[in-house]
């Protein structure tokens, strides 16, 4: 039974007065107290088990004498409970002061009516953007992807790789446009002068095929070079790997600091992440013995080398 | 009467203003105030320090590649305090981390992520993510060597998702790998986009929160939480205050101790700079030099199924464990598997830094 404001209230032997207000507890969420107007004065009595409440009455268990022991109403102790913001109360509580209705306008009673409407708002927005996908789409994505760049450039001159199995840090000048802006920076790939017992173990006596995405050869790798020029990024996830003479572990090998993974001097992975061995760079020598590459590079994270560049 | 209450009165007759500040100010908290409930509040608060840092900070950042480093060099070296306003960004960042990592371990403890809290917990999902954006986009920012290659390794871990994985690496890059395409991506992201998406989810937070209710302490009879209940105002308000001032002289002290230190432009070309991600990503770099994680399965395994699977954990959280138990120590498994994660990190974030120097 739900109490209501200005309901009668009942002790076991007469009646007392009226409810003028009802307390919560914030925490329980419940009608803790009622306060009732008695002749004289407003008092705070908690509802218990022996309270009834029907409608319009609150009969208490205990005699009208009792009264007396209950607190006086102290109105500042308490916040009205629109100031108050307890999580969920409507849910929880039934009390004053009932259903309060508000009508439909007539215009709308007609399930059908509201229902073209909705769906025609929803039409609307539906023809307004999606012609806008695919611009908004290219307009975001254009940079993204861009035809390779087969220039040859030239990184330094054969003559002064001398020792075999030692590579050498090659660092070159490089201009790429981006979007608007042009820009100069340098760049470094590893060159190794190779003995037979690498060329072996890097080419297993076949050229190396580079193929575009359409799956055509751009360029062929033939083994009978001396030299072969690593791609200066590391195949795990993109780094740039060192060389180091002695390694606690493995001795003379290439290093990543990143992922720690280890390549012998063939760009053969000997230890860590890494999924496949070096890149080798499509390369060649020109007639006065400068070494030219394609600056291509090639995704890293993969099994096998898929060109990005 | 004052001039002061004149105004507040005319707006109280237009807004209700009084009932609206009543209802801000007196949220029931079962069982009292605690400095526990505290890290919400000053992860708000630095929060917002990292929006007025960040802002001032724009007057004079230039989000290009030619200028960025440059720019960031003026701020630190030239003008008047700049290096105080960065460095405060920069500690401002660890502190937003170090305070959500505390804020999620608070109401994980406490059980506050159960029914009827679901939603809050979402949206916290929500906005642990966006932190983390945070703090990988803002890292590019410097434009120095740490900046441009932790994120080109970042990114390149994205790209290992299936079938997006290359669209997003390239999306966020701008192209296929990172130039000054991905510094004008990663500016955007950083000052607009984020903090967008931050406001909104935590607004959404907030209302959760307030539609559900506080948990209250996981320990305490009905009765309890009844005569101990304070309203939010003023001894909550009072503690978390209390708890951001702490913060604003830890991120202040460590800014004038241990300013922002910028290293070399930016270059393709590394030198002697060994790359590493900011210290709250170390312990993902070391679980990529993990043995199991090696090879392009062990990678996707490592880089994006576990720390996948982990996010879809912890929002799947309330639907698996449905028991109403708040108390810690009768939830051992949930108690274990959190101690365990925590260990796990410490341990790979000191291996990461442990071998810096081999
Ligand atoms: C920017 C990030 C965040 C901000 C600014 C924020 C803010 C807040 C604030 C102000 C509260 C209210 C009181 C309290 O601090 O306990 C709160 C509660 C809560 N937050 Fe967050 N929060 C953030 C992130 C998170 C995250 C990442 C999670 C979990 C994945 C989370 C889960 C919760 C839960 C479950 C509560 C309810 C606590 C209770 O009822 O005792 N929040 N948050
Ligand atoms: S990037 Fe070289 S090991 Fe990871």
């Amino acid at each position: 039974m739900t109490l209501k404001i200005k309901s009668r209230v009942r002790c076991s032997d007469r009646d007392v007065g009226e409810v003028t207000r009802v307390i919560i507890d914030a925490i329980g969420k419940s009608i803790s107290h009622v306060v009732i107007q008695l002749d004289d004065s407003e008092r705070v009595v908690p509802l218990d088990g022996d309270t009834v409440i029907t409608e319009g009455l609150v009969q208490f268990g205990f005699p009208s004498s009792k009264m007396g022991q209950y607190p006086l109403l102290d109105r500042g102790n308490y916040q009205q409970v629109k100031e108050v913001e307890i999580a969920g109360l409507e849910r929880h509580l039934e009390v004053f002061p009932g259903e309060v209705l508000v009508p439909v306008p007539t215009l709308e009673r007609d399930i059908t009516r509201r229902t073209f409407f909705t769906n025609f708002t929803n039409a609307i927005g539906v023809v307004l953007a999606l012609p806008l996908v695919y611009p908004v789409l290219r307009f975001l994505t254009f940079p993204m992807y861009q035809g390779f760049d087969n220039r040859w450039i030239r990184i330094g001159n054969i003559g002064k790789i001398t020792e075999a199995d030692k590579p050498k840090l090659v660092k070159f000048q490089k201009t790429v446009k981006e979007g608007y802006l042009e820009r100069e920076f340098q760049k470094s790939h590893w060159v190794v002068k190779i003995s037979d017992a690498l060329r072996e173990e890097i080419y297993h006596g076949k050229s190396i095929e580079y193929k575009d995405s359409n799956g055509k050869v751009y360029w062929v790798n033939k083994p009978d070079n001396d030299v072969v020029v690593f791609s200066g990024k590391c195949p795990h996830l993109g780094c740039a790997y060192k060389w180091k003479e002695n390694h606690k572990r493995f001795g003379r090998v290439f290093w990543c600091p990143c992922h720690l993974s280890i390549y012998d001097s063939g760009g053969k992975v000997l230890d860590g992440p890494a999924p496949r061995r070096l890149d080798v760079l499509p390369m060649r020598i020109a007639g006065t013995g400068e070494i030219e590459i394609i600056d291509a590079e090639f995704k890293a994270g993969k099994d096998n080398m898929i060109r990005i560049i | 009467m004052s001039l002061i209450n004149i105004i507040h009165n005319w707006i109280d007759e237009r807004i209700d203003l009084k009932t609206l500040q009543a209802k801000m100010l007196n949220e029931p908290m079962p069982g009292g105030s605690s400095y526990a409930y505290a890290f919400g509040s000053a992860l708000l608060f630095i929060f917002i320090m990292q929006a007025t840092t960040g802002i001032f900070l724009m007057f004079y950042y230039a989000p290009t590649a030619d200028h960025a480093w440059q720019s960031t060099q003026y701020i630190l070296k030239e003008l008047d305090y700049g290096w105080f306003i960065l460095s405060f960004h920069f500690w401002g960042a660890s502190a937003m981390v170090v305070m959500l990592v505390s804020h999620m371990l608070q109401v994980f403890i406490w059980g506050a992520y159960k029914k009827p809290r679901e939603m809050v917990w979402l949206a916290g999902i929500v906005l642990f993510l966006i932190v983390m954006g945070f703090g990988f986009t803002g890292y590019l920012l410097p434009w120095d060597q740490r900046a441009f290659w932790g994120t080109t390794v970042g990114v390149e871990i994205m790209d290992k998702a299936p079938i997006v994985g290359d669209f997003l690496a390239r999306f966020l890059r701008g192209g296929p790998t990172a130039g000054a395409q991905t510094l004008s991506r990663f500016f955007v992201i950083h000052v607009m986009i984020l903090p967008a998406a931050l406001v909104i989810m935590f607004s959404l937070h907030l209302f959760f929160f307030r539609k559900a209710g506080p948990a209250g302490p996981f320990k305490a009879t009905a009765k309890e939480l009844e005569t101990k209940m304070e309203f939010f105002f003023p001894r909550q308000v009072f503690k978390d205050i209390v708890v951001m001032a702490g913060v604003f002289v830890v991120i202040a002290g460590l800014s004038v101790l241990s300013p922002v230190e910028l290293l070399d432009e930016a270059s393709p070309e590394p030198t002697d700079y060994n790359p590493e991600p900011e210290w709250y990503f170390l312990f993902l770099f070391q679980l990529l030099r993990l043995p199991m994680f090696s090879g392009q399965l062990g990678e996707f395994l490592g880089a994006i199924a576990l720390p996948g699977l982990f996010i879809v954990l912890l929002m799947a959280l309330p639907f698996i464990n449905r028991n109403p138990e708040r108390h810690p120590l009768k939830r051992p498994f949930a108690m274990s598997a959190v101690v365990l994660l925590m260990v796990s990190i410490v341990v790979l974030t000191w291996l990461a830094i442990a071998s810096r120097s081999e």
